[in-house]
């Protein structure tokens, strides 16, 4: 399926009228769902137009210089830092991994994949087997060259019963992988994933040589090698000479962790530090006014929520979680709290950053006679409903507050209660009626959708339970066709929208820093610094 | 003397391994499972069971207790709960670090403050005095934080000098560049321990001022600088090392807001980390060796207070 047509355009045999025409599109800021639509209607495979969209933005940045050292700082760091692939927690453990390692696919910036360490991927019709095969010449840091042993030994990190892989959920339908040859190998999946793919270009599973199981240092195939690495400190790395593909322009490029949000702020406008993460809302005019000084935000599904146990007897009230939805400020919290970084949720998960984004549900928006509605047939008056909030991610209390605020003109009496981030996720989250959580974006709808709303996922925040939402969320994964696939992932965001009980009221961006001379980001939603995407691709212009 | 010493030891003993018994039960008080924890969230039942028995989760309070005691005295702190790695080698760097910092504070900070201090003395209700005052109590009423993010202001971003957060540790720094990063946490921590040690020193020295023996000294026509240096301040040296050894320790332990504002990787905001990830493990070793330094660092303090004063070696 992911095969291509011979006469298939690409950004080389591109006519230049063509190339003028689709470069002003990119230029223009147009996304990759038009720019398809667009290159389909001419003829081209979904694949080609996917490629070019790439090729086309890339070509847009300006070409990379080499050398220079850039410092850049994530926020939550700690002794659980690691090199291990499948331990990583945090964001600052993406960025590290892609400075070290490479993967069998790259994310792109539409959340689609292109090739890495694999050069060639290969599906079956109903994507039941995948076929990789591996990139030829691609050396590890020590010389060793990459082989399908070393493939095979990552993967096998993220199977069976007794992993200890944080993702091994997202390759739970692979029975098993196959060596074919040295530079080829299979998975046999038990139920069809025509989303494998990308699911492989995420953080944990980057490829490590065949055996390792010391992770004090390490040897990868990416763009740095390391220089020092520090649990809880820091950590550097420095330009792998032989690295097969296009990135690691830097001579050095050190990640840092300052965990406090002011601290970080004052590091970076000084300038002891080119580049950090999550901005806070209040300083986005402060850092737009700086010289020198730059937004790096992405538009993303990540969100903030208010989950009511529906098996809880406090929380179980149909209306009550209803009217939650409708005294729900969204615009407000967007405009107010976000500084316009962030765009209105629509109580599902899936927002326009995902490619299976479904449009026509209408948007809720705040409605205090629909919510007063609700309110009366739920037979509450006048008792508090307990929320549990903490400041998981700029936001999770304010929205809190402002739905008590809403609620106390209708007469609803919500009894907010504030506790501190520390040990939140561990002795409050999946445990009160009602709480409030921060979720990342993950690369496909169905993921998020498996990881949070799935009857039986271990993260079902509102134990939400509904089969025919199981099934297809399930049987989804193997349709191939554009229009069904489409309408299926229409029900399933429809059906949490309606049902499950769940207020989201705004999606975030990833809001980061980084000074003007900080070049080559990426953009890829999934994470910050570009969905952790951009060591391989970043460079300094002013060196 | 000698007896003495060993009763004060003692007493540092018996305060070590009440603390211990605090730190541990602590630590069980608070929620989340330590097996649990080391497995995540996706942990089966039985895997959890199997951490449990191999961590001895699974037996009484007090064996438990008893294990990691007898661990700790054999300098084993036990692994990481969050990382797998042993504590010791987690602390070790961070132990230099912090050791760095408060020590360069000491040396900066505990003379000026005590030359300042002791003129005070000399001079007491003259404008020098009253100013010191006025300075040395504002100080002890600002927090760290509003001292360092007063500094940074200053410095960093209308005099353009300086780090605003310490990058890295001190390796592969010129003396410069230390300097540009480490003056403004320093100089925050001195301002923290000046307070104290210029209000201490100058009671201190004011308190032997109003005894009969240096009234006879001033009756005799001695020079009030003679009488301070040589009659009174060998009688405040008690005290003032005490404020002083309380103030090393304070440095060690204490400096977390310090630390966690800077930026800087040493044992207190490994200890802020340690309780973010519910490592209860690195939490509890973290927490005996501030209870060591503490013990320590007064014992060297009660010592030289008797060297000092011949009237606690031979009490009446």
């Amino acid at each position: 399926m992911t095969r291509r047509k011979d006469n298939d355009p690409t950004i080389n045999t591109l006519s230049a009228s063509d190339h003028d025409q689709l470069f002003k599109l990119v230029k223009r800021g147009v996304n990759r769902r038009d720019f398809m639509r667009y290159m389909m209607a001419a003829g081209a495979t979904a694949a080609a137009s996917g490629t070019l969209f790439g090729g086309m933005s890339s070509a847009w940045a300006a070409t990379p210089k080499m050398g220079g050292q850039l410092i850049m700082a994530s926020d939550q760091h700690g002794p659980n830092d690691t090199l291990d692939p499948a331990l990583f927690t945090s964001a600052i453990d993406y960025f590290r991994g892609r400075m070290f390692y490479g993967s069998l696919t790259r994310l792109t910036s539409d959340l689609g994949y292109e090739p890495e360490l694999a050069e060639e991927v290969i599906s079956n019709e109903d994507a039941t087997e995948w076929v990789f095969k591996i990139r030829k010449g691609v050396e590890f840091h020590d010389g060793k060259t990459l082989t399908a042993d070393d493939v095979l030994y990552t993967m096998n990190r993220h199977m069976g019963e007794n992993s200890v892989s944080k993702a091994a959920s997202l390759v739970s339908m692979i029975d098993k992988w196959e060596k074919v040859n040295d530079y080829e190998v299979v998975a046999k999946l038990s139920s069809p994933n025509a989303d494998l793919p990308i699911a492989l270009g995420t953080f944990h599973f980057k490829i490590i040589q065949d055996g390792q199981t010391d992770f004090t240092s390490t040897i990868g195939t990416g763009p740095y090698r390391v220089k020092e690495f520090k649990p809880g400190v820091r950590v550097v790395g420095t330009r792998f000479d032989n690295y097969w593909g296009e990135g690691g322009y830097l001579d050095e490029l050190v990640s840092y962790g300052i965990g406090d949000p002011v601290a970080r702020l004052n590091a970076f406008l000084a300038g002891d530090i080119d580049g950090m993460v999550n901005l806070p809302p209040k300083a986005i005019s402060q850092v737009e006014a700086a010289e020198g000084k730059e937004i790096w935000s992405l538009k993303s599904g990540a969100y903030i929520n208010i989950t009511p146990r529906l098996d809880m007897s406090v929380s179980n009230n149909v209306h009550m979680y209803k009217a939650m939805q409708y005294l729900m400020d969204r615009q407000r919290l967007v405009k107010g709290v976000y500084k316009g970084e962030g765009s209105l949720g629509n109580d599902q998960p899936i927002n326009s950053a995902y490619f299976d984004y479904c449009a026509d549900i209408p948007q809720r928006e705040l409605d205090p006679e629909k919510a007063k509605f609700h309110f009366e047939k739920s037979g509450l008056g006048s008792t508090a409903i307990p929320v549990v909030a903490a400041e998981v991610a700029p936001g999770a209390i304010d929205q809190c507050l402002f739905m008590q605020r809403e609620g106390k003109k209708i007469g609803m009496n919500f009894d907010v209660k504030t506790v501190t981030t520390d040990g939140y996720w561990g002795s409050v989250w999946l445990k009160e009626p009602i709480c409030v959580a921060s979720w990342n974006m993950r690369p496909t709808a169905n993921i998020m959708m498996t990881l949070a709303f799935k009857g039986d996922a271990a993260w079902n925040e509102t134990r939400w339970k509904n089969d025919k939402f199981d099934q297809t969320l399930v049987d989804v994964r193997g349709v191939t066709d554009p229009a069904k696939r489409s309408q299926m992932y229409c029900d399933l965001q429809t059906m949490i929208h309606e049902e499950n009980g769940m207020s989201i009221p705004c999606h975030r961006n990833y809001v980061d820093a980084v000074a003007s001379h900080v070049q080559g980001r990426t953009e890829v939603p999934l994470n910050n610094f570009g969905g952790a995407e951009s060591p391989v691709t970043l460079w300094r212009a002013d060196t | 003397m000698f007896s003495l010493i060993l009763k004060r030891l003692g007493v540092g003993l018996i305060t070590v391994l009440a603390v211990s018994m605090i730190i541990f039960a602590g630590t069980k008080i608070l929620p989340g499972d330590a097996a649990q924890i080391r497995l995540g969230q996706q942990a089966t039942e039985a895997n959890v069971a199997a951490m449990r028995e191999r961590l001895g989760l699974d037996k009484p309070f007090i064996v438990q207790y008893a294990n990691w005691l007898t661990n700790f005295a054999k300098g084993d702190l036990g692994v990481s709960l969050s990382s797998d790695v042993p504590i010791t080698s987690l602390i070790g760097d961070r132990y230099k670090n912090t050791l760095f910092v408060s020590s360069l504070t000491a040396l900066i900070g505990v003379p000026i403050s005590l030359m300042l201090g002791i003129m005070a003395a000399m001079f007491p209700g003259s404008l020098y005095d009253r100013i010191l005052t006025f300075v040395s109590v504002s100080l002890v009423a600002a927090p760290e934080f509003f001292t360092a993010t007063l500094l940074v202001l200053l410095f960093v971003f209308a005099l353009g000098i300086g780090n605003a957060v310490v990058v890295g540790s001190t390796e592969n720094k010129g003396l410069f560049e230390l300097i540009a990063h480490f003056a403004l946490p320093i100089t925050t921590l001195c301002f923290v321990i000046a307070s104290q040690l210029i209000r201490m020193s100058r009671a201190a020295v004011l308190n032997v001022m109003s005894s009969p023996y240096i009234e006879m000294a001033v009756l005799k026509g001695i020079p009030r600088k003679r009488i301070i240096f040589r009659h009174a301040l060998l009688n405040a040296i008690g005290p003032i090392v005490n404020v002083v050894a309380l103030n090393l320790a304070y440095l060690v332990t204490g400096v977390i807001v310090v630390e966690v504002y800077f930026g800087y990787p040493g044992l207190a905001t490994l200890i802020v980390q340690g309780v973010q990830t519910r490592d209860f493990v690195l939490i509890q070793g973290l927490g005996m060796i501030f209870c060591l330094t503490y013990v320590v660092l007064m014992l060297i303090a009660d010592i030289a207070a008797y060297a000092s004063n011949p009237r606690l070696r031979h009490p009446k």
